[in-house]
């Protein structure tokens, strides 16, 4: 009997314990949100872009996921290029293993299939990269033009984002735009700094050390190239320094002593030396001077290079900063700056 | 370890870079130089080979010793010399003649010396040796000539007409030009 009583005395102090050591568990995880580009099923690859493209800055607009920039998310193909079907990354792991990849908490995978002549069925899946899951599959159907199909994909950022459609949305078009960020109160940010851009970043990198910038965003060749070429003539101007600098020892030590000097014999035994010294000198110094001038162009040209090989960001055209652009209309390259 | 290793390895690299990068940014200053001692024998004016004084202007005070070199510049080689030397008597007093090295090989050179109311004969002679039999060429000091101040005033150094120089053969030793020196007693 005393037994039993124990063992319930036991139970009931442990019981209580328990209950005043509980403690809430919640798992904290960041909002940063990469959309992948969405696969297109029997429709043009510009238009899926677009739609990608306005379905992110959808999301942007929304403000409850940090969504990475479209150059940022694509820079997985610098760092691990495949080949087109990589975007076709549907399945739990490939996400997941993408997530990791672009340091975000969430992926949206999607694809768009032209299912009749005006019929397209839009799906999409967001993937939790902190607890490696499905979170969530969104379907939709959209029946008609373009527009309408560009409604659905503002709808789906909305059903993504947790926030209701608002009903601007339902009228068809495009102009709800405007309306909808209305609705919703979005978060002032008093001050932030702009992201860099993946072309600048390239020429920062390339004006640090030559080459860099180009194998950073997978132009290996040529950033090895760069690279190596600065490198030797930076070794064959050590080189040179090294010999100039004995020259140049050469030179003070024997005319110090020529011009302290007043015997005849040692006189006439010095001055060949002096000038043999300076000519060295000289001549190392001018090579000096003309490597200096030849790395100084290669440097320059392998800034430009890597700023125009590295891909760029979508709030690269025309949003922030400077643009450099092929414009085909006037057949001409513009430089666009804008803040 | 090997992870220490690689660091100091790329840190090496990067440190190299780096000085290639700063040898790469600079340039160095051009020798610039004048030639213009007053005792380099390019800069007198002196048709080779050629005898001088050096220094060739001396200023010193009463009582004083001085010391001038008799020179050759770009001699031919030389077995004996015969320098007749013209100063004012007046004014300094030869002390000693010490020979130099023109005429010093293995063994040390022989010298007389006579001197009689401003005018010095040196006599100077290559011992011969092992080696040689005659001096060896170039631009050497050939004697010193010490001096004594025993008036105020000026004195010019000469080379009088006797001064000659042979060869081992006892052929005379060409010399285009003949300098002069000066002592001021103040």
């Amino acid at each position: 009997m005393l037994v039993i009583r124990g063992i319930i005395i036991l139970h009931l102090v442990s019981f209580c314990l328990a209950t005043e050591t509980t403690r809430s568990v919640s798992m904290k995880t960041g909002n940063q949100l990469a959309v992948l580009e969405f696969e297109g099923w029997s429709i043009s690859e510009p238009l899926t872009k677009f739609l990608t493209e306005e379905f992110r800055e959808t999301i942007r607009e929304l403000e409850i996921f940090q969504v990475q920039d479209q150059g940022l998310t694509n820079e997985i193909s610098i760092f691990y290029p495949r080949t087109k079907n990589y975007w076709a990354c549907w399945s739990e792991d490939c996400a997941i293993d993408l997530g990791k990849r672009l340091k975000v908490n969430y992926v949206i995978a999607g694809n768009i299939q032209k299912k009749d002549l005006n019929e397209f069925l839009i799906s999409g899946r967001l993937f939790s990269i902190d607890m490696e899951t499905l979170i969530d599959e969104f379907t939709m159907n959209s029946s008609g033009i373009t527009d309408s199909l560009l409604l659905e994909m503002k709808k789906m950022a909305y059903n993504v984002s947790g926030l209701p459609v608002p009903d601007t949305l339902s009228v068809g078009t495009d102009t709800s735009e405007v309306a909808t960020t209305g609705d919703i109160k979005l978060k002032r940010q008093w001050f932030k700094l702009p992201p860099i851009p993946t072309k600048i970043k390239a020429l920062m990198m390339s004006t640090a050390i030559p080459g860099s910038g180009q194998i950073w965003v997978q132009r290996k060749y040529p950033g090895y190239g760069f690279l190596g070429t600065e490198a030797t003539l930076g070794m064959a101007a050590l080189i040179s320094y090294y010999n100039y600098n004995k020259a140049w020892g050469g030179f003070e030590e024997n005319y110090s002593s020529y011009q302290n000097g007043t015997d005849p014999h040692i006189l006439e035994e010095l001055r060949p030396k002096v000038i043999q010294y300076a000519q060295e000198s000289r001549r190392y110094n001018s090579f000096m001077k003309s490597i200096r001038g030849v790395a100084a162009s290669i440097w320059i040209v392998n800034m430009v290079h890597a700023y125009l090989v590295a891909p760029s960001d979508d709030y690269f055209d025309g949003e922030y900063f400077f643009d450099l652009e092929y414009n085909p209309n006037v057949n001409q390259l513009q430089f666009n700056f804008n803040f | 370890m090997l992870t220490s290793y690689n660091s100091i390895l790329t840190f090496n690299k990067i440190k190299l870079f780096g000085l290639c990068l700063i040898v790469l940014a600079f340039s160095c200053e051009d020798a610039d130089y004048d030639l213009d001692n007053p005792y380099d024998p390019t800069n007198m004016d002196l048709d080779p080979p050629a005898l001088f004084f050096h220094p060739p202007e001396v200023s010193t005070s009463l009582g004083e010793s001085i010391s001038v070199e008799v020179y050759g510049l770009k001699l031919d080689s030389s077995a004996g010399a015969h320098f007749d030397i013209r100063y004012d008597w007046g004014s300094v007093t030869v002390d000693s003649v010490v020979p130099g090295p023109f005429f010093t090989g293995l063994n040390d050179p022989m010298e007389i010396t006579v001197d009689e109311q401003g005018i010095l004969d040196v006599f100077i002679y290559f011992l011969p040796d092992v080696n040689s039999d005659q001096s060896q060429s170039g631009t050497w000091s050939i004697a010193t000539v010490y001096f004594s101040t025993i008036s105020k005033g000026e004195s010019e150094l000469l080379f009088g007409p006797n001064t000659t120089l042979r060869d081992a053969n006892n052929e005379l030793v060409t010399i285009n030009e003949y300098g002069s020196g000066y002592i001021n007693v103040e």
